[in-house]
């Protein structure tokens, strides 16, 4: 599908202020979603112990439209839930791709069994085997959403796999990815943020991004709670007391707001509909290296024991 | 051997392998018969076990994370499990709030399952090569394809998904209907993303909805929201009405020969969905089908064998009493899933079921008569249901009646009054039935201490895509895909047909 200099703009500078980056970097961005429909650099995308949110959520893109620059205009060469490869022609995909000579980013959705390989298979390959060879050849790597970034909900204490997130799995298997390894975390990953780093990949190469998490720069850092549209009821001591109390800030309820990054509160949810808080649900802390590690800091304070 | 490893274009991680015989040539020269087909679910996080010990608030958001394509359906089972034990039952406002966020998930994923993973079975994008007419997202796609095509000619090419490379073999005839259907799958992506903003109204985002709680919901209804709810879900409805339902009859007409392929065991269980109350329709009531005999469930005769499952644990236990130990080298063993039998039988769960043992009910059904009038209009009886198309008819029938029902809910709502009722958690022992999107689902939880005790789900692709159990029954997909003729083993279209129609998901089923 051609478009015109003109819609590449138009793209790149709505994703420009969907992750809230200075319109100037628009023109940026416009240049990667280019180079990515011009099939510069490809994009595989691989599940690994994932629930497949961090794909359904990247459908739920409502600006730019995801049809048009992710299916038509990413150069996507395979993605296991909506590619019509399938069998033995999936997996050709998939090895051509790691074989061939033109750049790639592998997005990889979930976590990796660090303990027990058997827990995920992919194509009669221990899934970690076909991380292993991909991820020593890619361009760039993505990981989507917390499970690939951090481990997620399948490392949490106790669990049977070993799960663990891309990075640590690459550490273990002495493959290097400064330079090349970049966190989308959240439980699932905002559609918008994912996008934005593939058109800067693309554009500008490897963003600038923060040691400890890997996540770019441009991410928003200021606390969910600087932002909350609640934060006036906590100055004032005004509490929620239970859910469903639509009044007062949420924090006695165990809201992670003071903890958690992220523009939650400015960009929201599909397509801006609404937000966890909003919704007067506790943020969880969803993009959180710890989101869910520990069985005993429960999500919420309500009755029973506290956290 | 027939192999198709990975099955894409459904949740997660399955693999077919099958044992296959030549057939006369009548099928075509290359035909082959499946014999015995094993379904390998390939992937296992051990969600029951790090459940354990944690706090059971923390239930409902962990377990949604089993599935991001039906998140509701497991925070929903959470919560009715949640509820039982505390003695509480949602506010009315609570009740139709989660009814309407099911709903919109389901909707969601009915929409995601004909256009985006089912169709790509049945039509041929490479068709829109010879699209010459008007329509721009036609002209689009064409010109994408054929710079692709073009591509594709260099060694070096990767062909472009979503659409390319795809299995060889017989699509739809003609060309009219190929293209009707691929100019449906952009504008049913953006149908299925309404869904979900729709579901998100209530449900704070989707996936993984964040107001989901014992009690109810915690966003309140106000009228504004109300109505962004109800702009959404019209223009659902006139999309169902003008293009989910005719395009699966279209493509029921086009391929009537699968009335009579992959129908299996026949026997269907339904939990009963959307909240039982008696204020509240619901659209489907609990029951379980045998051939042509209604019985009503009994949720005590559920067990899961684990014979040929990659579990240590001991076997035939109900999921009161289920364990999950792992054991990827227990001898004899194939897969990631349990095998859930009612009875000892092999059920199929799913749109198909939940319309089916409701038209064989006793029982007055609301929907009967628009299950009767569609079958009409494809000129087929409801035994022929029992099959492919049968499938895949259901789920279009039942995204009508599920957008139908949604503005009866919504228009109970009361703006501004409580949407959830504040509880005490408390120690004790429940379950939660629901139905998913893709069928019967329960989960069994056990509080000790303000703690997690024992936590066991039961999956609605664990029944249908379970390996053989204990008595060495095949489960239902299996079971359906025995005596298919492909005409190509080594491109078996006609395998992933069969396998999708029952909308597999398999990051539930493993979990």
């Amino acid at each position: 599908m051609k478009l015109t200099r003109r819609q590449f703009l138009e793209i790149g500078s709505a994703l420009a202020s969907l992750i809230g980056l200075p319109h100037a970097e628009g023109k940026v961005l416009a240049e990667g979603v280019e180079r990515l429909a011009h099939g510069r650099i490809r994009v595989l995308w691989l599940q690994g112990l994932a629930c497949s949110g961090c794909s359904v959520s990247l459908l739920n893109a409502e600006n730019p439209p995801i049809l048009q620059v992710f299916l038509a205009q990413v150069a996507l060469a395979f993605h296991p839930t909506l590619s019509a490869a399938q069998g033995h022609l999936a997996s050709e995909v998939v090895e051509r791709v790691g074989r061939g000579t033109d750049p790639f980013v592998l997005v990889v959705e979930g976590a990796v069994p660090l303990e027990r390989p058997e827990a995920c298979r992919w194509a009669g390959r221990p899934f970690a085997e076909t991380l292993h060879g991909l991820a020593a050849r890619a361009k760039f790597l993505v990981a989507a959403g917390t499970c690939a970034s951090y481990g997620g909900i399948p490392s949490a204490e106790g669990n049977p796999t070993g799960a663990a997130g891309v990075r640590e799995y690459l550490e273990k298997v002495n493959v290097p990815f400064q330079g090349r390894l970049v966190h989308c975390p959240g439980c699932p990953c905002h559609p918008d943020d994912l996008l934005a780093v593939l058109a800067h990949l693309a554009a500008k190469g490897y963003p600038e991004v923060r040691p400890a998490t890997l996540t770019p720069a441009f991410f928003s850092a200021s606390s969910l709670h600087d932002e909350c549209l609640r934060a006036p009821a906590f100055t004032m001591r005004l509490f929620a007391t239970h859910f469903g109390d639509g009044e007062g800030c949420l924090y006695q309820l165990g809201c992670r707001g003071h903890d958690a990054t992220g523009d939650c509160a400015r960009r929201r949810w599909n397509g801006g509909v609404n937000w966890c808080i909003q919704a007067s649900a506790p943020c969880i802390g969803c993009n959180r290296p710890e989101f869910a590690k520990s069985r005993s800091a429960g999500f919420y304070n309500l009755g029973g024991p506290m956290r | 051997m027939l192999e198709l490893s990975p099955l894409t274009r459904i949740e997660g991680h399955l693999a077919i392998h099958a044992e296959v015989e030549a057939v006369g040539d009548a099928s075509g020269p290359g035909a082959h018969r499946i014999v015995r087909a094993r379904c390998e679910g390939e992937m296992f996080r051990g969600f029951e076990v790090l459940l354990a010990g944690r706090h059971p608030l923390d239930a409902p958001q962990i377990v949604q994370r089993i599935c991001g394509v039906c998140p509701v359906a497991h925070g929903l089972a959470s919560i009715r499990a949640q509820e039982s034990i505390y003695g509480i039952t949602p506010t009315a406002n609570g009740r139709l709030l989660r009814n309407l966020i099911l709903a919109a998930d389901t909707l969601h994923s009915h929409l995601f399952h004909f256009y985006q993973l089912a169709l790509l079975d049945y039509v041929d994008a490479s068709a829109v090569l010879r699209y010459a007419g008007r329509d721009r997202a036609l002209g689009a796609l064409k010109q994408w394809l054929e710079t692709a095509t073009a591509q594709a000619a260099s060694p070096a090419a990767v062909p472009a998904a979503p659409f390319l490379p795809r299995f060889e073999g017989r699509y739809a005839d003609g060309l009219e209907l190929h293209w009707t259907l691929l100019a449906r799958y952009g504008e049913a992506l953006a149908m299925r993303r309404t869904a979900h903003a729709m579901g998100a109204v209530f449900a704070a985002r989707l996936p993984h909805g964040a107001s989901l709680v014992p009690g109810g919901c915690t966003q309140t209804p106000t009228a504004e929201l109300v109505a962004q709810y109800r702009t959404r879900l019209a223009r659902l409805a006139e999309f169902i009405e003008r293009a989910y339902l005719p395009d699966a009859i279209a493509v029921a007409r086009a391929f009537p020969q699968y009335w009579e392929i992959g129908g299996g065991y026949g026997n269907f269980l339904c939990f009963g969905d959307l909240e039982p109350d008696g204020a509240i329709a619901r659209l489907a009531a609990p029951g379980v089908l045998c051939g042509k005999t209604w019985a009503p469930l009994d949720e005590q005769a559920i067990a899961e064998d684990v014979a040929s499952s990659w579990f240590s644990s001991p076997s035939r236990l109900h999921p009161a009493r289920g364990q999950t130990k792992a054991e990827p080298r227990k001898p004899g063993a194939y897969s990631w899933l349990k095998a859930p039998r009612y009875r000892g039988l092999p059920m199929e769960v799913g749109p198909l079921a939940r319309i089916l043992v409701n038209y064989h009910s006793p029982h007055p059904w609301s929907g009967r008569q628009e299950v009767d009038r569609v079958l009409a209009s494809v000129g087929v009886g409801p035994e022929k249901l029992v099959s492919v198309m049968g499938r895949t008819l259901c789920r279009a029938i039942e995204a009508a009646m599920v957008a139908r029902q949604a503005a009866a809910w919504l228009a109970q709502v009361e703006p501004d009054a409580p949407p959830a009722r504040p509880f005490t958690p408390r120690d004790g022992v429940g379950h939660g039935l629901v139905e998913a999107p893709r069928g019967a689902l329960g989960h069994w939880l056990a509080i000790k201490d303000g703690k997690i005790a024992h936590y066991q789900c039961v999956m609605p692709t664990t029944w249908n895509c379970s390996p053989r159990d204990d008595a060495g029954q095949p489960g239902p997909v299996e079971k359906a895909l025995e005596g298919l003729v492909v005409a190509d083993p080594k491109q078996p279209l006609e395998a992933g047909r069969v396998v999708r129609s029952f909308d597999p998901c398999l990051a539930c089923a493993v979990h």
